[in-house]
């Protein structure tokens, strides 16, 4: 976006009645660009990505996920894209193709795309305006376009957030990771109000207090609880499998997903804790609960 | 004689680094050797949370580089161990404050009055890795028995080798059970995929978590079964001939009978 273009939005904005009498020229309503961050690597960017993205899409919404991973792309595999990864984000912004070209429709969604990261390429490859006019071009087209963010918090975190106007930030119950995020909420936009997520958590090694618990996480943290998404292994298959859980009616990881896009919509009711736990714990707690009276 | 200089690099975060470094470097020093871990994470640090010295913290890497302190007056020496010795990144810079020619020549410092210096790398592939590789002259590659991890490490391996920086894998958090049920990649993929040598097979252990959280690597603890797997590879890293640890799974009904005498 042009600085000029910018200023003449903050003058209407800044008069409203003048404002109202102008009728907006044509202006076609932009998508909303969310980033999905984290500072600590392996908390479940991608995957919180690609199952937001998938529930989205099963609310009937226009989705585009955007791997800006460049270099080490993952959000393809999570997806079950990967062998029908012709073109990358670099070949559109360095115009070697078109977007529609590069677009990734889904096998199991239409309104799901993916555009993937190139992987035998740099961050360095990209610039901040670079990455705002292309994640401005898909807000054209879509109503959300899902940022996959790289850990850490170098050029391409800054690439990955520079296009976004809103962040969820993932993060697990451990002391390492809580540290991490508090960096990155730091590093966000003073005007953003990030949202939570805290992914993989146990709540039975939260009840026995080897584990903090979600409240402890945002008690440093202090965000709005966007959602929370118990460890299951049922994730890591998943992954290995390219099927997102969130696709799954039956699954309770999707159902989790399904809540968080729901909330992301602005459906109030949508809860941020969908319980997980089966009524009386599992198999082993319940065998356990026969021979010896434990629970 | 002069340390050796080990990367620990994963390419994916949240593989296991930190961890790795910190229960290995408790490992080393067990055995009596001169260690000293650094963290090059330089604004997202974590060694000094999972060693538990993060309220000791002085003077950083990088106050060192830019000679604002003797690399002394930086280094943190462990409550546990005498020969064991910490140097905590700076949380409130980035990662180009420090080039990659500093960063080898810190290194090379250290080198001198240890036998081990192990580099604790941040996840990704760009300046801080990079940093962090200059300093070592071999690397342990963490992945786990993941699609998107072994892709990943496949292509950290790929710029290690460039370098020609002699590697060895260490495959994190396996779980048995899923492998047998197919759910998981064995060891035996993973080697193959990256076609390089395994040093290790560490269990997925919830014994981790919590031991992170209260800043004590889990090798002090010789009730955590996961203390011996770091032993071992301790072992291995100094050229003992070890087979690799064994991950096969107590059945379900062993399980119960344990949790049966111990009720």
């Amino acid at each position: 976006m042009n600085v000029e273009g910018t200023d003449l939005m903050h003058a209407f904005e800044e008069a409203p009645l003048e404002a109202a009498s102008v009728e907006a020229p044509a202006a076609v309503a932009l998508g909303r660009a969310i980033v999905i961050t984290s500072g600590k690597g392996g908390v479940g960017k991608t995957t919180t990505t690609a199952n937001v993205g998938a529930a989205l899409a099963a609310l009937g919404k226009r989705v585009v996920l955007v791997d800006a991973d460049i270099g080490l792309r993952n959000l393809d595999l999570v997806l079950g894209l990967e062998n029908r990864v012709r073109y990358h984000l670099l070949d559109v912004i360095e115009g070697n193709v078109e977007l529609d070209e590069a677009l990734i429709r889904d096998k199991r969604s239409a309104n799901l795309y993916l555009l993937a990261a190139a992987q035998a390429r740099e961050k360095e490859d990209v610039d901040v305006d670079e990455m705002q006019r292309l994640i401005e071009q898909l807000r054209e087209r879509f109503e959300y376009v899902l940022i996959d963010c790289p850990a850490g918090i170098e050029l391409g975190f800054r690439n990955a957030v520079a296009g976004a106007q809103h962040a969820i930030i993932v993060c697990t119950p451990e002391v390492s990771a809580v540290r991490d995020a508090d960096r990155v909420v730091g590093l966000l936009p003073n005007d953003w109000s990030p949202e939570l997520i805290v992914n993989r958590l146990r709540p039975a090694l939260v009840r026995k207090g080897k584990m903090l618990s979600v409240d402890d996480v945002n008690a440093i943290l202090r965000l709005p609880l966007l959602g929370v998404i118990p460890d299951e292994p049922a994730v890591i298959v998943a992954t290995n499998k390219g099927e997102p859980p969130a696709f799954d009616p039956n699954s309770r990881l999707g159902a989790a997903y399904r809540a968080i896009a729901a909330r992301i919509t602005g459906d109030e009711t949508a809860p941020a804790e969908v319980p997980t736990e089966p009524e009386g714990g599992g198999f082993l707690s319940k065998l356990g609960a026969l021979f010896g009276g434990r629970s | 004689m002069s340390a050796r200089r080990i990367v620990v690099t994963s390419g994916k975060g949240g593989v296991g680094k930190t961890t790795t470094t910190a229960n290995l470097g408790a490992a080393l020093a067990k055995k009596g050797r001169r260690v000293v871990l650094v963290d090059t994470d330089i604004g997202l640090r974590n060694l000094d949370l999972v060693m538990g010295v993060e309220k000791r913290i002085v003077f950083d890497l990088v106050e060192v580089v830019e000679g604002r302190c003797q690399l002394r007056q930086a280094l943190i020496r462990d409550k546990r161990f005498e020969s064991l010795k910490i140097l905590a990144a700076a949380q409130t810079r980035d990662k180009t404050a420090v080039s990659e020619e500093q960063m080898d020549k810190l290194m090379g410092e250290l080198a001198k009055s240890n036998d081990y210096v192990i580099i604790d790398c941040p996840a990704g592939i760009e300046h801080g890795f990079r940093n962090a590789v200059a300093g070592a002259r071999e690397a342990i590659v963490v992945t786990t028995p993941e699609v998107s991890a072994i892709r990943d490490a496949d292509r950290v391996v790929g710029k290690l080798r460039e370098r020609e920086i002699p590697l060895q894998l260490i495959i994190n958090r396996v779980r048995p059970e899923m492998v047998k049920a197919g759910e998981m990649m064995s060891i035996e993929d993973v080697g193959e995929i990256l076609g390089a040598d395994i040093l290790g097979v560490i269990p997925d252990d919830e014994g981790v978590i919590d031991t992170t959280n209260r800043g004590e690597p889990l090798v002090l603890d010789q009730t955590q079964k996961l203390a011996a797997i770091y032993g071992r590879i301790a072992r291995r890293l100094e050229g003992e001939d070890l087979p690799l640890t064994d991950l096969d799974p107590p059945s379900v009904f062993s399980k119960f009978f344990t949790m049966w005498k111990a009720g």
